[in-house]
């Protein structure tokens, strides 16, 4: 909102002027400025004049000589506009007088007739956006050669202000103004409301929804000249960024900005019966506001209608049917009080954020309208130089209670830890309009144009307002616990070892579109094809909740390779979201790897590209070092390569997948080579317990290989667990150093060929110990994996 | 028979050999022939067996000298050729130490991430307790247990994102903060309460510069006996001089929001200029961070706590505000774009 310094400077004698340092007071208020803007007058040398008569021009039709009195000798100018004759009171620039942008004003040749300056629109004194003809100023506006410029509202600063929505009363100038006088203890004036009332007025008014419209007041001003506002009004309104159209409606707007009350003028010869009615529309109703826009109504919607149609969304937009035009003489000022969160709801509904929206949805002030009508009635009468008619409606069918709360006089240092005297509290408060009696508790009556207050804890934000919070002393205080739990430091030694591994952690949106999760080749079955839809989605590609980490790493490695970095190594961690049984979807917290292209950005490193042994040693990698002792399961993952992919096993639970992504889905996510993958529950990856320490043995070792002749199916995992198991205590290390197929070998058979290092703790090992053991172990290789022993 | 005449010329010999040789290898030749096996010097020492033992360890001391004395020379030359050798070696084993080296792969975590875990770490070392939550959660703990009844315009669609699940439409939401975590914390738990809440959120926004749907937020909560304003003035000052570095002001202007009573924002001085005024702070010397306040009597009510016998403060965070604020990153988008040239900057 923005809110003009004289203005305010109206209703409250201000100790200083200086927008800053107010701007700095009004923040410490809760009235946030988030701009200062300072108007300056933009122009010199211009004067009132009179115009004494106009003339035609000896030799030009399209422009006119007129005769001004501009406080001196009658003057004769050219001009060009036909919006004015003798006797209108203009805006004369005498020669070298200088407007906005930098123009001087000369004597002008004009067809012959020499022109001494010019009478100014509003356009070229930067006073508006009239450039139809020039500025007419009221009748009387000052006498011919004061200098325009000192009639003006200038300099001026106007302050933005952000206006949280718990202060409706912030909502206006008067209010800004009565913050202020509160801050600085000082009165502030009410606006005056005096007229006299001339007949009675018929019109009617019926509430058929009193808890949407618990107040509506309606009030006749007749025999009302329409026509544009004066300048000062002008100049108000498009200070506050409000268009001026004409009187009557200008000074609704006015009156609206002045106390935060929105209103609403009708023409009432264009109302049936002079009857208004306020009820809920008719679903489907069809209603076109002000700004030509055809609405459909709901019945959430309220109406202000007449007795057949209706004439406005009530609170947030007039119609047009009934709106004030230049014919109008007899005009209807409607000030009512609406529910607040309705008309918030039905705004939002129909995309209206109007002024009026924004002061009834934080609840303005029940007291007003009666308070608003006058002031508006007062001024359309004035300015429009019409009579306001007697009768004035007040439909008030739930006339609100007092709100009376008790505050404990300790209850401010109770919740702001800074000692105030109960006086000053009462001194507060009162500042504020508040009434209050006794002094623990003090018995708190609270203002009508405060609804946001109804209890303690809110009327020490108000003392604490005023007291001001940077007045507050600061104190640090220290907590009982502290640290991280088991779980929470797994997590954080699971993100430091995969960058540890050379992956960069993403962070993607929770959303997928089904297209993505369809790509993925799942099973038809599986339950990540099911995600959880978002019923109000940003789009089709953000519609459902990920089931997998995935789609975000292969989009992110598809972004990268597009951008020309097609070598990339990503991983995130975040929730997963599946159907399951209880009020909420299962929401297990992931930690998934994707890589694809060169291992190192390095040619000269020779490491050549990812694959599935990358994702195994990643594997490796993690499991080792969270202590986690698991195997690999050879099996066809869904989505993943049939040949290179399989389950992450502990204690016969599958914590995870591994491998190569199908081919078919690296294609339709552009990926070209090969792309490896791997995905965990995170709460499966818990840190092992504590492995006790092993002393190393002193002696030597007795180190031999074995080459085993074995199926190609054979699981290597499988002859290694064979090995271990009959090896024995001494068996210190095993490595599988040599993989082959075809040479010496059948077409089905390959060679896995193992170093074993065997060593005790006890004494040294000697070849005729150990050479039993090679036998068993051939034995047991053989049995199991029908396998044998090469050159053995 | 070898004279030891003959002898003492073997000396004279050796170092025109050796003086000759131009390698450790051809030094090593010289020394086995003047004084390996078959050599002059083995043959003299082994004709002293035949001599008069009242000669012979005359003689013998005579050949020891000898070569002894050959020894020295070889040494010597073995010495200079093996120092030549060993600069050679190295020299052509030398590497271009300016070429590129071959790298341990390396990666790192998010720079949300960093910042998450460091404001974690901050209030952890004052005795906080790090809170989670579910980010798909009910509008009951979302909103109405935080004073934010289903009329409340943040509950509206346009704002929020609704979650289909259950029957109630408006009944799951992805949270739109994480003030959650602590309604169901205060449930579950009796005061005093120091806990922190990081976590996602997600808010019905387009991206834009500084818009996202999903961002990150910490709420911190304390609830104990004799909690105060002043409390959280010095608990935020305290987090933005771990955070910022000393010297930043902190200033409190009121506020609202529906779970606290009274409501702050606090801005604090900018860590760019000081306080001057420049982009980051967009001229004005502060820089808009956090909400604030005293915990409603509502939300403590709802929780099942006495607001007559205790007290409590709250305030949110956004991280990626933060990270954005220190590192300056112009638009939120950035962190949510996994460019290799955006990840490789985050150390
Ligand atoms: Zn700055």
């Amino acid at each position: 909102m923005k809110a003009s310094l004289r203005w305010i400077l109206e209703y409250v004698e201000l100790p200083t002027r200086d927008p800053e340092e107010l701007g700095e007071v009004l923040s410490n208020l809760g009235v946030e400025v988030e701009g200062i803007e300072t108007i300056e007058t933009q122009f010199t040398g211009v004067v009132v004049a009179k115009v004494l008569d106009v003339n035609p021009h000896p030799n030009a039709d399209k422009v006119r000589v007129a005769t001004l009195d501009a406080g001196g000798d009658p003057i004769e100018v050219v001009c060009g506009a036909w919006n004015f004759e003798a006797g209108a009171t203009v805006a004369y620039a005498t020669v070298g007088a200088m407007l906005p942008g930098g123009f001087e004003v000369g004597a002008k040749e004009i067809r012959g007739v020499v022109s001494p300056g010019m009478i100014c629109s509003e356009v070229e004194l930067g006073l508006g956006d009239e450039s139809d003809g020039i500025l007419v100023l009221e009748d009387g506006y000052a006498d011919a050669g004061t200098e325009f410029a000192s009639t003006l509202p200038y300099p001026d600063a106007v302050f933005d202000v952000s206006i949280t929505p718990n202060r409706p009363d912030a909502m206006s100038i008067h209010g800004i103004a009565r913050d202020l006088g509160a801050f600085f203890d000082l009165p502030v004036t009410v606006p005056e409301t005096s007229f006299d009332e001339d007949g009675s007025s018929n019109a009617v008014v019926r509430i058929e929804a009193p808890d949407r419209c618990t107040r509506f007041t309606a009030r006749e001003v007749k025999d009302v000249t329409v026509a544009p506002a004066p300048l000062w009004l002008r100049l108000r309104l498009r200070d506050a960024g409000v268009r001026p159209i004409s009187n009557v409606v200008d000074v609704s707007n006015y009156v609206m900005l002045e106390f935060g009350q929105p209103l609403h003028a009708f023409d009432l010869d264009r109302i049936t019966d002079e009857t208004i009615v306020v009820r809920l529309a008719e679903d489907g109703e069809k209603l076109t506001t002000l700004d030509e826009v055809e609405r459909t109504l709901t019945a959430d919607d309220l109406v202000i209608a007449g007795v057949d149609e209706p004439l406005g969304l009530a609170g947030i937009m007039g119609g047009g049917d009934s709106e004030v035009s230049d014919t109008t003489t007899r005009v209807l000022i409607e000030v009512a009080h609406f529910e607040p969160t309705r008309v918030l709801m039905s705004g939002k509904r129909h995309a209206l954020r109007t002024e009026a929206v924004a002061r009834f949805e934080r609840g303005v002030d029940p007291e007003l309208p009666p308070v608003a009508s006058a002031r508006a009635a007062m001024l359309t009468a004035m300015l429009g130089e019409g009579r306001v008619v007697g009768g004035f409606v007040d439909e008030h069918p739930r006339p609100p209670e007092p709100v009376i709360v008790d505050l404990p006089d300790h209850e401010a240092e109770r919740l702001l830890g800074v000692e105030i005297a109960v006086d000053q509290q009462v001194g507060y408060l009162t500042r504020l309009g508040f009434g209050v009696d006794g002094t623990n508790p003090m018995r708190v009556t609270v203002p009508t144009y405060r609804p946001d207050v109804t209890r303690p804890a809110d009327l020490v934000e108000e003392i604490a307002r005023i007291h001001g919070y940077n007045e507050i002393p600061s104190r640090l205080v220290i907590g009982r616990g502290g640290g991280l739990n088991e779980q929470q430091r797994a997590v954080r030694a699971v993100r430091s070892i995969m960058a540890g591994a050379g992956f960069y952690e993403i962070m993607s949106f929770d959303f997928l579109g089904l297209a993505e999760i369809q790509s993925l080749r799942l099973d038809e079955d599986d339950p990540r094809l099911d995600p959880v839809r978002i019923r109000n989605p940003l789009n089709e590609e953000q519609e459902y909740l990920r089931t997998t980490l995935l789609p975000g790493l292969l989009a992110g490695l598809r972004r990268s390779t597009q951008r020309n970095r097609p070598n990339a190594a990503l991983f995130e961690m975040g929730s997963v979201f599946l159907r399951g049984d209880a009020s909420l979807p299962d929401q297990p917290e992931h930690l998934a790897f994707a890589a694809t292209g060169a291992r190192s950005e390095s040619p000269l490193d020779a490491a050549g590209d990812y694959s599935v042994e990358d994702a195994l040693g990643t594997v490796e990698v993690l499991l080792g070092s969270l202590g986690i002792d698991a195997t690999i399961k050879q099996r066809s993952v869904a989505g993943l390569h049939p040949g290179r992919s399989g389950s992450v096993m502990t204690d016969g639970t599958e914590i995870g997948v591994v491998g190569e992504l199908d081919p078919d889905v690296s294609d339709s996510w552009d990926l070209n080579g090969r792309v490896i993958v791997g995905e965990f529950d995170l709460a499966l990856l818990a840190p092992g317990p504590p492995v006790p320490f092993v002393v190393p043995s002193p002696y030597p070792p007795v180190v031999f290989d074995l080459a085993f002749d074995l199926p190609n199916k054979a699981a290597t995992a499988d002859l290694l667990a064979a090995v271990e198991a009959t090896a024995g205590g001494d068996l210190e290390r095993i490595v599988v150093f040599d993989v082959f197929r075809g040479g010496p070998l059948a077409v089905d058979r390959k060679s896995v060929a193992v170093r074993l290092t065997m060593r005790s703790a006890e004494r040294t090992l000697s070849d005729e110990e150990v050479a039993p053991v090679l036998s068993r172990i051939a034995e047991r290789v053989s049995d199991e994996l029908g396998g044998s022993l090469r050159g053995g | 028979m070898v004279s030891l005449e003959d002898l003492s010329g073997l000396q004279t010999r050796a170092e025109a050999d050796l003086a000759e040789a131009s390698t450790v290898d051809a030094v090593d030749a010289i020394s086995s022939a003047l004084l390996g096996q078959g050599s002059p010097i083995a043959e003299a020492r082994r004709g002293l067996r035949d001599v008069d033992p009242d000669e012979r360890r005359e003689l013998g001391r005579a050949i020891s000298e000898i070569a002894e004395a050959i020894e020295a020379v070889v040494d010597e030359r073995r010495d200079v050729l093996a120092a030549i050798e060993r600069a050679e070696h190295l020299a052509a084993d030398r590497v271009d130490m300016t070429l590129p080296g071959r790298r341990p792969q390396r990666g790192s975590s998010h720079l949300v991430r960093q910042v998450w875990e460091e404001v974690v770490d901050i209030f952890t070392a004052i005795g906080y307790t790090v809170a989670s939550g579910p980010e798909v959660e009910t509008a009951y703990y979302n909103f109405d247990a935080l004073n934010t009844p289903p009329t409340h315009p943040a509950r509206l669609e346009s704002d929020t994102l609704y979650v289909e699940y259950g029957d109630d439409p408006e009944g799951v939401l992805l949270r739109t903060q994480t003030s959650p975590v602590q309604a169901r914390w205060m449930e579950s738990h009796d005061p005093p309460v120091y806990i922190v809440s990081p976590g996602r959120v997600y808010r019905r926004d387009a991206v834009d510069a500084t818009h996202t749907p999903v961002f990150h937020q910490m709420e911190g909560l304390a609830v104990d006996d004799n909690i105060t304003f002043a409390d959280l003035k010095g608990t935020l000052a305290y987090f933005i001089e771990q955070f910022f570095g000393p010297g930043a002001r902190q200033r409190f202007l009121p506020n609202f929001f529906p779970f606290t009573e009274p409501s702050a924002e606090m801005h604090t001085s900018c860590h760019v200029c000081g306080g001057s005024g420049c982009r980051t702070c967009g001229g004005t010397g502060w820089i808009e961070l956090l909400g604030c306040g005293v915990v409603d009597p509502f939300v403590l009510e709802t929780a099942g706590y006495d607001p007559s016998q205790v007290s409590g403060f709250a305030f949110g965070v956004g991280i990626d505000r933060l990270a954005m604020i220190r590192y300056d990153v112009p638009e939120l988008r950035y962190f949510f774009d996994a460019d290799m040239r955006v990840l490789e900057q985050y150390r």
